[in-house]
């Protein structure tokens, strides 16, 4: 269990004067009605982060740990989040802090930062298959994977660019929103999310070509 | 029909994927789309991918972390 009562939690977030939070006093029903708040608003997001957690854990003991961990935070720091603005990307930058932090410090990838300097050239073609009809038969190979199948190829991707694929494919969250979660500029998220999906889709069809899935017939699908 | 707006289309296809494209481009390259084979076989692998990992990746969490959270929120209040 990690010690997180004891540490201010300190979020660069647009935060809202105490003066017009009610409660902001802190009697008894105060603090009631604001727990009362946290939990009607933040608590229906834990299958979300427990699943972005496993992604980012890879494994339940330390996803577990780390929602745990971002709720009781975020908790913590409530008083000071917005009410009207966007609380699921307040959390999932709670919970990318708090994994980078926490979880990332001691198994840090040193090729890391490097990845994001490459060429493109560096990082192999940007299309697979060169005929429409063989595409066709790739996204149809490529729906007829298994979930663990996804999963595997999630994991095989480097850690930032599966969070920037993740954040937007998964939560289905604007480029700016991935921007201010991961405190990168745009364009790094932009090139984080093409090369991520880019060897995505590259490891998805290999899979796919190894098992023998392929599609037999080509059609359109718009 | 490759000769007009495929450039533009393979170059914008991940913004246009993930909505992130002006009004005007949105439109250019969904109209691009539905008339060029190869642009809209590359959409389709693309938002192929986006649904395979969108429902991959659901999860639910387990009973015992909810009521955890809700207990150490519950002492955290009552400090």
């Amino acid at each position: 269990m990690l010690a997180v009562q004891e540490s201010p939690v300190v979020l660069d977030w647009p935060a809202m004067d105490n003066d017009t939070v009610p409660g902001a006093a802190g009697t008894s029903a105060d603090r009631d009605r604001l727990r009362r708040l946290f939990e009607e608003q933040a608590l229906p997001y834990m299958d979300q982060l427990y699943a972005a957690a496993m992604r980012m854990t890879r494994n339940p003991s330390d996803a577990a740990d780390l929602v745990q961990e971002t709720f009781v935070k975020a908790f913590a720091a409530f008083r000071q989040f917005e009410q009207g603005t966007n609380l699921k990307a307040w959390l999932y930058r709670i919970l990318t802090n708090t994994f980078i932090n926490s979880y990332r410090k001691n198994q840090r990838n040193p090729y890391q930062n490097t990845l994001d300097d490459l060429e493109d050239w560096q990082l192999g073609s940007a299309e697979s298959a060169t005929s429409s009809t063989a595409r066709s038969a790739e996204a149809e190979a490529i729906d007829h994977l298994p979930d663990s199948t996804v999963k595997d190829a999630l994991q095989a991707i480097p850690e930032d660019f599966r969070l920037a694929v993740y954040l937007a494919d998964v939560e289905g969250f604007s480029y700016q929103e991935i921007a201010d979660i991961m405190k990168t500029p745009v364009g790094t998220v932009m090139s984080r999310l093409h090369r991520g999906r880019r060897m995505l889709r590259e490891l998805l069809t290999d899979y796919a070509r190894d098992r023998g899935i392929a599609a037999p017939t080509a059609r359109r699908t718009t | 029909m490759t000769d007009c707006g495929c450039d533009k289309a393979k170059a914008e296809l991940e913004e246009y994927l993930h909505r992130e494209l002006s009004d005007a481009d949105f439109r250019d390259i969904s109209e691009h789309l539905s008339h060029c084979e190869d642009c809209s076989t590359e959409h389709l692998v693309g938002l192929t991918l986006i649904q395979k990992v969108r429902s991959a990746c659901s999860e639910t969490a387990p009973v015992e972390l909810r009521e955890l959270v809700l207990t150490r929120i519950r002492a955290l209040q009552a400090q």
